[in-house]
């Protein structure tokens, strides 16, 4: 008996319609779960990705106008009254959370200024943390689907291996017509996995480096800007 | 993020859609292949593979020899001349009967009846067939004649039509002797070898013995033991093995064809293979 009979009688899925949506269709529906899951994160982590790639492009750019703009010599005062109304990104931000706390301590009935430097700093501190948080958030989800997605590709693809050799043990022949179509199903899995997670790891490597860098590039801002005002605290006090 | 969300989303799509267009899988097209005849030979087959170089000059294959023999002749065939006349002389008889001759003609009368009898069975011999006649025998030919096979037979292959070796490999180093010759060139003499039966330690004994054949396979010189050594049971060793030599002569199994090849042969004679099929308690 010819082998090709025996595949094409024993399994509907024949080689000459290995196409991808036939590989998925013939799953198992744990290896189904498996790789719709995983089509899931990937769509996700490209999201994260395409939305963080803007975010970083956007902050960096308003952080060289900002700097321009700082040290260019115009008053703080007006700096301030043009970037109040909507602190864009995290450095203007930054400003506008230190110039607020200033203008509340000398526009109250008692000056205060025993304690000023340091709550200007505390300010600081609690804006760039915030504005990191804000950078940072959903970085973890790609962590995650970078070093678990290989995993979850390979279970789904153990699962669809081992059912393939269930049915190969049913069918009583070992024939690669009857094996192939069951493996490459499951290996699609791993496929999937890999597809999710590798743009995943590449990404959150990037965007983790860019948040260490714009983070220290505000507390690098945030140490200056607090020199000046305590000069402006000492020559006024 | 939703329009991040929707650009991902669209992109995934567009991936997939090109890769369910493009990854239609091909099925392979085995072009069937003639299969390869493999021969499977043990390791001594390929140590002793012949030795050929492709750029040898080709040697002249002898014509295959044919016996040619003279057919046996027909025999001579009987004339049947010599009965026809026997016949004309009857008639000649016959006719010349009736001349006139009174007294005969009286006596013929009396005697008529007689004669009648007489002539009746006479004219003519009784008509033999035409008898084959035995071919002669020729002591000469005797030989063909006991020959029942074809006469326009070829000869019989041997060895001469099959002495020019195949293309063999670069690295083969055995010339035309096969195995099966050494074989029982190994066979006899290990059955004429009757080493000295109070041997102890026997595994240590080993006698090389260099044999140097005449054509027809017997010994040329008387056989030079190559190995040395010392000590009555070598020596008993030792003579055992030549004498083995000298009872197994002639040595048939070996092919005049290849003498080049075995008129000298170092045979060992090891005791440790002698003993090595009877088995230890």
């Amino acid at each position: 008996m010819n082998p090709a009979d025996v595949a094409q009688s024993v399994l509907p899925l024949t080689s000459s319609d290995l196409s991808l949506f036939t590989l998925f269709w013939h799953a198992h529906w744990i290896v189904k779960t498996v790789m719709i899951g995983l089509l899931v994160c990937s769509v996700w982590v490209w999201a994260i990705a395409i939305d963080k790639t803007v975010l970083f492009t956007r902050t960096r750019r308003g952080m060289d106008r900002f700097e321009q703009a700082f040290w260019s010599g115009q008053s703080l005062d007006e700096l301030y009254r043009t970037l109040s109304t909507k602190p864009n990104h995290s450095m203007a931000a930054l400003f506008v959370a230190a110039m607020r706390e200033w203008k509340r301590s000398f526009e109250g009935q008692q000056r205060s200024f025993a304690g000023l430097q340091m709550r200007i700093e505390k300010v600081m501190e609690v804006t760039i943390a915030r504005e990191v948080e804000r950078l940072e958030r959903r970085l973890l989800v790609l962590a995650t689907v970078g070093s678990a997605g290989p995993f979850v590709g390979l279970f789904g693809t153990v699962w669809g291996i081992m059912t393939s050799f269930q049915s190969i043990a049913a069918s009583k022949n070992t024939s690669l017509a009857v094996v192939a179509p069951g493996i490459a199903e499951a290996l699609f899995a791993t496929a999937i996995g890999l597809v999710a997670a590798i743009p995943a790891t590449i990404f959150y490597n990037k965007f983790a480096g860019e948040v260490n860098k714009q983070a220290q590039r505000m507390e690098g801002f945030a140490d200056e800007f607090a020199a000046i005002l305590s000069r402006q605290i000492d020559e006024r006090g | 993020m939703r329009k991040a969300a929707a650009i991902s989303t669209g992109l995934h799509v567009a991936v997939l859609l090109f890769a369910v267009l493009s990854f239609s899988s091909k099925t392979f097209e085995v072009t069937p292949a003639e299969s390869l005849p493999v021969d499977l030979i043990n390791d001594k087959d390929f140590s002793e593979l012949t030795k050929g170089a492709k750029d040898a000059p080709k040697v002249e294959q002898p014509k295959p020899l044919i016996e040619k023999l003279d057919p046996p002749k027909p025999a001579e065939e009987i004339a049947p001349k010599l009965t026809e006349k026997k016949e004309l002389k009857v008639e000649k008889e016959k006719t010349a009967e009736p001349k006139p001759d009174p007294i005969a003609d009286k006596l013929k009368k009396q005697d008529e009846p007689k004669q009648e009898a007489k002539a009746e069975p006479q004219p003519m011999p009784p008509k033999k067939p035409p008898q084959k006649q035995q071919p002669k025998f020729d002591a000469d030919k005797i030989a063909a004649l006991l020959d029942k096979r074809d006469p326009q037979r070829n000869a019989a292959t041997g060895a001469e039509l099959n002495s020019t070796p195949s293309l063999g490999t670069a690295t083969g180093n055995a010339a035309q002797l096969s195995a099966s010759e050494l074989d029982a060139l190994r066979r006899r003499l290990m059955a004429l070898w009757n080493p000295p039966v109070g041997l102890q330690d026997a595994e240590r004994y080993q006698v090389i013995i260099r044999i140097k054949f005449k054509r027809d396979g017997t010994l040329a010189v008387g056989p030079q033991v190559i190995t040395s050594g010392s000590g009555v049971r070598y020596e008993a060793m030792r003579d055992s093995a030549v004498r083995a030599v000298f009872v197994g002569q002639p040595y048939t199994m070996l092919r005049p064809e290849h003498y080049e090849i075995w008129k000298e042969i170092d045979f060992t004679f090891d005791t440790s293979q002698m003993f090595h099929d009877i088995p230890t308690r």
